[in-house]
């Protein structure tokens, strides 16, 4: 196992190559030049030029692809051009605040899409089998910024029981520890923060998750569907073994893998598909941030975070990996079998 | 699963429902919200920095003016000059060197002092030769400064290259004017875009990027003491978000608002503040085409079109239309200028006369501050008012990085375009009709009289006499007609009715230090 996952990381360098490779060339070619947006609507022709020179940006393209390997290698990413901050200090910034997100996105849409999938399994072709999947329609087919607003119109506009948005109360926020606001506030003993943080993740949450828990469902359903047809099923219940325990021992343990699959997939795209969320509900994460780094031609911040959603990427892809290992002893990444 | 796993994981459940629910229930009341001792206001983009030197942006401009102060500053509803960190100034008669009287007792809030070294240091920074490429204001605050001494502890002498009575309202200005605290400046590498010292009525406490910027009373401010203790300026991007927010109580006071939410803003109870904007929104006619190289064929288009309905209709009420460049609250701002009256028979019997039936327009796609409504729609309600008089408009529209490009390239008889003022001077208006660069220009006009004004009203100092030029400059663009001015955009926001003494200054700037909130 060791060695397995030791091969996995050291795939990850022809990986992040062709990454880096990809983000520099785009941002290059086909991003509009930094320095009018940088330098504002005073600037002449040779304050812009003179800005290009310090930044590198006069090079050939290969030296200034150079420079940033070398800067990655180094740990120096950069500043940001836009902010003078550098890179690492505005990503850190934020990247706790997506994880946090995506987090207690991937949970409820785990949570509720195993939950819902599992009973339209078990009952199918029942009124549940139904709501279950018209459930599940409806969360494939919202956009998830007009769902945002529609729960901020209702849960907060109207009803007055959850904030629109934000992280936290900015008065009530933890003391920094680890960036994730959920974590500081336990470590600090702040209960009030606790809770607060915990409100305040709920709308996002749901809105962000809500997709994923329609795929979740779907895909728990006809897993679950084929495994209750199986021998050791009837087997089980031959037994004499309780309903339930069929269920959640013998027939869900042994449909979750794909259905795992689907919930590492649908974490990958949440790190970096959070951005309409982040936007509607003023989350401070990389996603919205990127965006408007991109539309400022910021190249040092934008190879920076694509950089790292790539390495997170496939180190969550790693995890699901292992997790199979887990739910199913058959399966080993062992020489033999490789 | 065992007996005990069940119990913790039912009981950590039960946990944080409960949580949960105590703080939903407490949601309409949270400690921040109720208090009276914190205002919030919420803004819908990130500052850039808060180093004053380094930024070029509103959203960094409204915190940094509740940080720092300038050695002069705005009246509160207007841009007319008044005393800040300069308790007074006198301008040598040839108009080159000022002399300003500090403020004593003043510090910063780093506890070091406000004093005519750290005024040279200030502006040396942004002085040519020391200033880095990313201060992108240093050029038009400072360009005319040659020297800067501090002749004692407390009066500092700048000489400039050249007379420019401008120089003065760019001191009072929220970009590059503000004073920083040298030591700040020294321990930070020339820049404090996150660890802001002034002298200003609150200090810097923390900022959480994209979610606020945190500041609290400055105890030992030189004035008088800001109302409200806590001062919190929240990003919230989504705008339907940002009046969800200010109607659910989460904010008190809010910007970046459209007209089409007014609606909404007010049936919650609050308050929406529309102060005109300093700004000017007009259609230009290109002076070096072949129609337009004649003022009778610019009087009869201005003749054919209906400003003031034109305004009311696109803009519902929130532009005004605008008589003169200057908004009214600018020096110089001249009541008795109005432009050509709306007289569609005339401008149709001119128009025939002229033989003209088609001309070539182009405008810019995106809404922009003085034009929220997009120049395409400003371009085809013309085109409407230009058909009836039997002229057919042929109209061109760019993104707006590729209609700068247009506008300099200059194949256009028609271009819309706009101004957003930066230092409440008359002649940054003004001058717009007199540079060589077509870009700023975009009516490649030229005329040698008024050329001359504009030179003699930068040399010449505030007062009546300087007024008086700009009104004969006034006179002039409404006689020739250069420009067909359309209007002058209200700067929208809105607040709770909880909040006291709010005002939202012509400059878009917020000064938060003279309001306080009721219970």
């Amino acid at each position: 196992m060791l060695k397995y996952i030791i091969k996995r990381l050291l795939m990850l360098i022809p990986v992040l190559i062709g990454v880096s490779i990809i983000v520099f060339v785009i941002m290059r070619v086909f991003s509009p030049d930094p320095a009018p947006i940088v330098l504002g609507q005073h600037a002449t022709v040779e304050m812009a030029n003179a800005w290009r020179e310090v930044n590198g940006l006069n090079a050939p393209l290969h030296i200034q692809y150079f420079n940033f390997i070398k800067g990655v290698i180094t740990g120096d990413l950069g500043h940001s051009y836009y902010t003078k901050t550098p890179v690492l200090e505005e990503i850190f910034a934020r990247f706790p605040a997506t994880i946090e997100l995506a987090v207690s996105s991937i949970l409820f849409a785990s949570l509720f899409g195993i939950i819902i999938g599992a009973i339209s399994a078990v009952k199918k072709n029942s009124v549940f089998d139904s709501a279950g999947m018209v459930t599940a329609l409806i969360g494939v087919s919202m956009p998830i910024f007009w769902l945002g607003i529609i729960l901020i119109i209702i849960f907060s506009g109207t009803l007055h029981i959850l904030p629109s948005g934000g992280r936290a109360d900015p008065l009530l926020q933890p003391a920094t520890v680890t960036g994730f606001f959920l974590i500081d506030s336990l470590l600090t003993g702040n209960l009030q923060s606790f809770a607060d943080t915990l409100v305040h993740l709920i709308l996002p949450s749901c809105a962000l998750g809500m997709y994923s828990m329609a795929i979740i469902a779907r895909m728990t359903r006809s897993s679950m569907l084929e495994t209750l047809e199986q021998d050791y099923i009837r087997t089980a219940r031959a037994k004499g073994v309780t309903e339930g325990r069929v269920i959640r021992r013998h027939a869900l343990r042994n449909a979750l893998i794909p259905i795992v699959t689907v919930i590492g997939l649908q974490f990958g795209s949440l790190l970096g598909g959070a951005v309409l969320t982040e936007t509607v509900f003023s989350w401070p994460g990389i996603g919205a941030y990127t965006v408007n780094c991109i539309l400022k031609s910021d190249f040092p911040v934008v190879q920076g975070v694509v950089m790292l959603v790539a390495i997170t990427f496939v180190i969550i892809n790693l995890i699901v990996d292992v997790i199979y290992a887990f739910l199913d002893p058959r399966i080993k990444y062992s020489k033999k079998e490789a | 699963m065992n007996t005990v796993k069940r119990v913790f994981c039912v009981v950590l459940a039960t946990v944080l429902l409960c949580l949960t629910f105590t703080a939903c229930g407490s949601r309409q009341q949270s400690p921040t919200q109720a208090s009276t001792d914190t205002l919030i206001f919420a803004q819908g983009a990130e500052p850039r920095g808060l180093d004053p030197a380094l930024v070029d942006d509103g959203e960094s401009s409204k915190v940094i003016v509740n940080i720092y102060e300038g050695l002069l500053k705005y009246a509160k509803d207007s841009t007319k000059l008044e005393p800040c960190l300069a308790e007074s100034w006198d301008v040598s008669k040839d108009g080159l060197t000022y002399t300003f009287h500090l403020r004593k007792g003043v510090k910063f809030h780093d506890g070091t002092d406000f004093n005519a070294e750290a005024v040279k240091f200030n502006i040396e920074r942004q002085m040519k030769g020391k200033a880095t490429q990313d201060m992108s204001y240093a050029d038009f605050v400072y360009g005319y400064v040659t020297k800067v001494e501090a002749v004692d502890e407390y009066t500092v002498v700048i000489t400039l290259k050249d007379v420019c009575t401008p120089f003065l309202y760019n001191l009072a200005m929220s970009i590059a004017a503000p004073m920083v605290s040298p030591k700040a400046l020294q321990d930070n590498n020339n820049n404090v875009n996150e660890h802001p010292v002034g002298t200003g009525p609150y200090k810097f406490v923390r900022w959480d990027k994209d979610q606020a910027v945190v500041l609290v009373r400055n105890d030992d401010y030189w004035g008088e003491k800001a109302k409200t203790k806590n001062v919190i300026f929240k990003i919230i991007k989504d705008n339907s978000a940002r009046v969800v927010a200010l109607n659910n109580g989460e904010v008190d006071m809010i910007d970046g608002i459209d007209a089409t939410v007014v609606d909404q803003i007010t049936k919650a109870g609050n308050v929406v503040d529309q102060p005109d904007g300093m700004n000017i929104n007009y259609m230009a006619y290109n002076t070096t085409s072949p129609i337009f190289s004649k003022p009778e064929n610019r009087k009869a288009f201005s003749q054919a079109i209906n400003v003031p309905e034109l305004v009311k209709s696109l803009y519902q009420g929130y532009a005004s239309p605008a008589d003169s460049i200057l908004p009214s609250f600018v020096p110089g701002f001249a009541k008795d200028v109005k432009q050509v009256a709306y007289d569609p028979e005339a401008a149709k019997a001119a128009l025939a006369k002229a033989g003209i039936t088609s001309v070539h327009m182009i405008t810019y796609s995106n809404p922009r501050p003085y034009n929220t409504a997009t120049g395409q729609a400003l371009a085809e309600a013309v085109q409407g008012y230009l058909s009836k008089v039997g002229v057919t408009c042929n109209i061109e529209v760019f993104d707006w990085t590729t209609y700068k490009q247009k506008i300099k390239a200059g194949d256009y008889d028609i271009c819309f375009y706009g101004w957003t003022g930066d230092n409440g001077d008359p002649d940054n208006f003004m001058a717009l009709l007199s540079d060589k660069d077509p870009t700023m220009n975009v009516a490649r006009y030229d005329n040698p009289q008024y050329n001359e004004l504009i030179a003699k009203g930068k040399a010449t100092p505030e007062g009546p006499e300087r007024d008086d030029i700009y009104a004969q400059l006034e006179k002039i663009q409404a006689d020739q007609n250069p420009w067909l001015l359309v209007s002058h955009s209200k700067l929208l926001s809105a607040y709770s009715p909880k909040v006291q003494g709010y005002y939202y200054h012509v400059t878009g700037n917020v000064f938060l230090s003279g309001m306080s909130k009721n219970k």
